[in-house]
């Protein structure tokens, strides 16, 4: 009976394929079918139109399906369909009008649709009066993102229309918002459009400044007699002034066909060429045509004798000038839309160059944090040891492989990281104190071998990782709460894991100083840099605090590799990048001074976000001029920002 | 025991008397200059596979001209200037027929002199900035043309971007590059106040600032688009930010220039879904001559999870053409096979056929990819092939320039004075 009946059903589709009259939205598609296929912005304009204008209760999902590129054609008969992956390369057919699985394809018999985001932009804002009042909030609020890309004044109605009816407070603050913007680019009364721009005064969105911007856009116009009553006119412009010169006025009069075009020296070689007889042109030898003045000459020749078009003269240039009046004028026709426009932008611009500067600040601060969590391991081993350690860098490296071996353990991303940092100080801690014992401390007091050794142990370092990890860079993800930012208003933002930095740096600011000034080690750290003998002749085991000062340094430094790899990115290229900002961190801050080393980073810090604010185009230049004047201050501060005095100094 | 020996003595015979009538001398020593340390290794190690992957299947085929195929891999570890003493080395003490190699086009600079001056043979497999041919190079990467050009066309017409940031690495194929890109949107009327530009250096990282001159661009509500050369390790950081900061591709698109199936392979792509990549091959070409390279790819290298790029692809057409045109010439002589190289045609893995021109360039599709979260790239534009062009018609200085190997021997014409400016490639 079953059998039967799928056997019945297996022919009805069969036939239906064959034979059947299309459902209304197959044949919309078919007529359409071209322009579907060809998948070009610029032409497939009218298909859209007519699915969705087509007024029938399917076209919401058929623009949904073919916007999220679900949409099939079948090879054999042409026939549009949704397609479901039904597994193993098999996708299920659903018809567009009945809503009905009509059978499985392979993918081979069928062609997928794939319109790029441009054509997926049209869908969206020809989508919009569908969805602006759906259940679904994530539908609403992929309609307000449509018409936020796609302002046009065809969604100013629908959208008025959705605002009393949505519930959800942050969307309806959106919808408002929206309706304000499209309410200055499109309504047609001045006065709705005034109040529109005056409730967004001062506001920070770039999209009201896109708003806004348009409407006092000018264009120069050419007026012969007093402007028409309509002209928007910005200002005058006087010929002659610095604003427009006689020439450009005159140049803007030919552009308008309202004079005599010039006469330049290709026209003149032209039309000399043209009357060329027997080697003479109007009487003169061709040879002595040498000079542009000669070849005026000759062409004047030529109009006195009627045979060539009069260039204009500077008196015709000027009384054609003179006839004419010329002006700015907005293209925006109402005075009292540009007048309000140029009122809020005004106060737009003040509010934007202040929390430019916040931004520019908190970005310093961001960028200073991180150099100083990559510099504070060396203000220990390079700071409070005197040990040059070229693999300080690789230290760096080390922790950020770390955190990403940890979170190939570890799949919880928040997990993972509060691991990896106990692991990377361990791994990097224990490095240190092997680098310790076989190299530095049988290198002791010989700096020009420390660094040339630590530099040849960077090199192999490097390429270890390169052995081990591959040379492709490695993701350390960080969770997603440290994914964001936090944004203050358009302006202004910081991502989270930038303040996170800037809060373990103040951590390990904090840990610093207590291990230094509050604990044995660090008391005996600090009896051992200044005076080893002594500190051996008092009962200190030198070679032990040696090894764990420089474990701690390095420690550190791996630490600071988990925080770096979670918003850059992990390669054993990573120690390279940070090595020479370290160095210049600790020494321009003052060798030996941790708070030294903190204001380094900020100078350091700052200075380069100034530098490339002021220079925008060239990050590479902003570092260029940040080493010269790191050189120039140490000219004049050798010993850095702070300098230690007495006997702290050493020498 | 006797008969063993006496097979093994007429083997030899035959191969010493076949030998010297193919005049050929056994083995055939292709080259490979790819870096496997240093920074570039990120991208060249692969290319090195590529080429011990054609070689192995080459000798499988036979060989070539009945001799069989040695590979000579050497590393020049990232340092330009290294790179022209293993080109050296690769000519004068081991003898290579061919070279294949290169990434960076400042690499290719410091080996042009050295090729050049011993008479040797390179395929370079990278798309680059143009502005360069040399008679004994084969530049099988895109051109300027066949890349940046369609791509910039693509954001004019089927985005509908009005005002571009050209963001790149600081070093001469984004520098170059952007020039090209600039003059071409002026004559496409773009203002140039429409235009940004900004050059980062290698490995940056820190893209708040710059991310945020960026968005403020759409301030006076024109459309922006990023078209990015921005280089290797540095893009990761470049997409992070651009995700914190919540632009997303419909926002801001942004198109890249080097960015790859091999550079995504392993990196968390949620922030880079619906951004775009122009390349000349996508791994995701669905034609049956991609499907046989992957699948011998990963037989090759023994790992089903690596990826395939454009210029593998590259490679697997100089490769292919190459064989060919020895065979063509019956020799490895670098002229005969120069001369034979002309006109020879390779099916592209993405469909079509790619076509060897006198001025050294291939003739290829541009393909237009969006970013897919699985690392791959869903092809959402593919042009006809495109003429290669060695000298851009959008800077003035090289508008008049042309290059013809074939039949002006020169790579530097002068179209208007009708005169060969240079013929050695040292500009």
């Amino acid at each position: 009976m079953i059998r039967s009946l799928l056997a019945g059903l297996l022919v009805a589709i069969a036939c239906g394929g064959a034979s059947a009259q299309d459902g209304p939205m197959q044949t919309i598609l078919q007529e359409q079918a071209e322009l579907i296929v060809e998948s070009s912005r610029r032409t497939v304009a009218p298909a859209i139109d007519a699915v969705a204008g087509s007024g029938l209760s399917q076209a919401q999902t058929v623009l949904q399906v073919w916007q999220s590129r679900e949409m099939v054609r079948r090879t054999s008969d042409g026939r549009f369909f949704q397609a479901e992956p039904a597994g193993g390369g098999v996708f299920r057919m659903i018809d567009f009008d009945t809503g009905e699985t009509i059978g499985e394809l392979p993918s081979a018999e069928i062609e997928q649709i794939r319109p790029n985001s441009g054509i997926q932009g049209l869908i969206g804002t020809a989508l919009v009066r569908f969805q602006l009042s759906d259940l679904n909030r994530a539908t609403r609020q992929a309609a307000l993102d449509s018409i936020q890309r796609d302002r046009n004044a065809d969604a100013l109605e629908p959208l008025r229309g959705a605002i009393d009816s949505e519930d959800d407070p942050g969307l309806r603050a959106q919808k408002e918002r929206l309706e304000r913007l499209l309410t200055i680019a499109f309504d047609e009364d001045d006065a709705v459009r005034v109040t529109a721009i005056e409730s967004l005064s001062g506001d920070l969105g770039v999209d009201v400044r896109a708003t806004l911007t348009p409407l006092v856009q000018t264009r120069t116009a050419i007026y012969t007699g007093e402007p028409p009553a309509s002209a928007n006119i910005a200002r005058w412009l006087e010929p002659g002034s610095s604003d427009l010169s006689i020439d450009a006025a005159y140049d803007l009069l030919v552009a308008d066909g309202l004079a005599a075009p010039r006469i330049g020296p290709a026209r003149i070689h032209e039309t000399l060429t043209a009357n060329i007889e027997d080697g003479r042109i109007g009487g003169v030898p061709v040879e002595i045509l040498g000079t542009d003045a000669a070849r005026a000459d000759a062409y004047a020749a030529l109009v006195a004798a009627g045979r060539a078009e009069r260039a204009p003269g500077a008196d015709d240039i000027a009384a054609a000038v003179d006839a004419h009046r010329f002006a700015e004028i907005y293209g925006e026709p109402s005075a009292a839309v540009t007048a309000a426009a140029i009122d809020a932008l005004d106060r737009i611009e003040f509010n934007v160059a202040l929390n430019q500067a916040a931004d520019l600040t908190l970005d310093a601060l961001s960028l200073a944090s991180i150099y100083f969590l990559a510099a504070i391991g060396l203000a220990i081993t390079f700071g409070v040891m005197g040990v040059i350690n070229m693999a300080h860098g690789e230290f760096i490296m080390m922790g950020a492989y770390t955190g990403y071996v940890v979170q190939l353990f570890v799949p919880d991303h928040t997990l993972s990281v509060l691991l990896a940092i106990p692991a990377a100080f361990a791994v990097t801690f224990a490095a240190g104190v092997v680098m310790e014992r076989l190299v530095i401390r049988r290198l002791a007091g010989r700096p020009l071998e420390t660094l040339l050794a630590t530099f040849g142990i960077a090199i192999a370092l490097q390429q270890l990782a390169k052995n081990i990890f591959g040379t492709q860079a490695r993701p350390l993800t960080a969770p997603d709460w440290l994914g964001g930012a936090w944004v203050i208003n358009d302006v202004v933002s910081v991502s989270t894991i930038r303040i996170a930095i800037f809060f373990l740096a103040l951590i390990f600011l904090a840990l610093f100083l207590f291990i230094m000034r509050r604990t044995r080690l660090g008391l005996e750290t600090r009896a051992v840099t200044q005076n080893p003998r002594m500190a051996a002749s008092m009962g200190i085991n030198v070679n032990r605090v040696n090894m764990l000062t420089f474990g701690l340094g390095s420690g550190i430094a791996g630490i600071a590799g988990v925080a770096i790899g979670l918003f850059a990115k992990v390669t054993s290229e990573l120690g390279n990048d940070y090595i020479v900002q370290s160095f210049m961190t600790v020494v321009v801050g003052g060798v030996g001074n941790i708070w030294g080393t903190l204001l380094g980073a900020t100078m350091i810090g700052f200075l380069q976000k100034g530098i490339e604010w002021a220079n925008p185009s060239n990050t590479l230049a902003a570092q260029t001029y940040m080493i010269i004047f790191i050189i120039l201050f140490l000219q004049f501060r050798p010993r850095g920002i702070i300098a230690l005095k007495g006997r702290a100094a050493g020498d | 025991m006797n008969f063993v020996r006496y097979s093994l003595l007429t083997g030899a015979a035959v191969v010493g008397l076949s030998a010297p009538v193919l005049a050929q001398d056994c083995p055939i020593k292709v080259g490979v200059l790819h870096s496997l340390s240093g920074s570039m290794a990120i991208s060249e190690t692969t290319l090195k596979d590529v080429m011990l992957m054609l070689v192995e299947q080459q000798n499988a085929n036979g060989g070539l001209l009945g001799c069989e195929l040695e590979t000579v891999v050497v590393d020049p570890a990232s340092d330009w200037p290294l790179f022209a003493e293993k080109a050296r080395e690769l000519l004068t003490v081991h003898n290579v027929d061919v070279i294949f190699g290169n990434w960076t086009s400042v690499s290719r600079k410091s080996v042009l002199p050295v090729i050049e001056e011993l008479n040797g043979l390179l395929f370079y497999p990278v798309q680059y900035e143009g502005e360069e041919s040399s008679k004994n190079v084969f530049y099988t990467g895109a051109a300027p043309n066949q890349q940046a050009i369609p791509a910039t066309d693509y954001f004019l017409e089927e985005l509908g971007v009005e005002k571009f940031a050209l963001l790149g690495t600081d070093y001469v194929y984004p520098r170059t590059t952007n020039n090209i890109l600039e003059s071409y949107l002026m004559s496409k009327g773009v203002a140039e106040s429409d235009i940004f530009v900004n050059y980062t250096p290698f490995g940056h990282s820190d893209w708040s600032k710059i991310v945020a001159d960026v968005v403020a661009l759409g301030a006076d509500g024109k459309k922006v688009g990023v078209i990015s050369t921005i280089n290797g390790d540095a893009n990761i950081g470049f997409y992070k930010e651009l995700a914190a900061a919540g632009v997303s591709a419909d926002d801001i698109p942004v198109i890249a220039f080097s960015v790859g199936e091999e550079e995504l392979s392993g990196l968390d792509t949620s922030d880079l879904v619906g951004h775009l990549a122009a390349w000349n091959y996508f791994m995701s070409a669905d034609t049956p001559e991609n499907a046989a390279f992957i699948e011998a790819w990963h037989g090759f290298i023994g790992d089903d999870a690596r990826v395939t790029n454009d210029p593998m692809e590259a490679h697997y057409i100089g490769f292919n053409m190459w064989v060919n045109a020895v065979t063509a010439a019956g020799s490895t002589d670098v002229d005969a096979v120069r001369a034979a190289m002309y006109g020879q045609e390779i099916a592209n893995l993405t469909g079509g056929t790619a076509v060897m021109l006198p001025n050294h360039h291939l003739a290829k599709p541009v393909l237009i990819g969006e970013i897919q979260a699985d690392g791959q790239f869903d092809i959402v534009s593919q042009t006809v092939e495109v003429e290669g062009d060695a000298w851009t018609d959008f800077l003035p200085d090289s508008a008049v320039l042309t290059s013809d190997w074939q039949n002006l021997d020169c790579g530097m014409y002068n179209t208007q004075t009708e005169t060969c400016v240079q013929t050695l490639s040292n500009y």
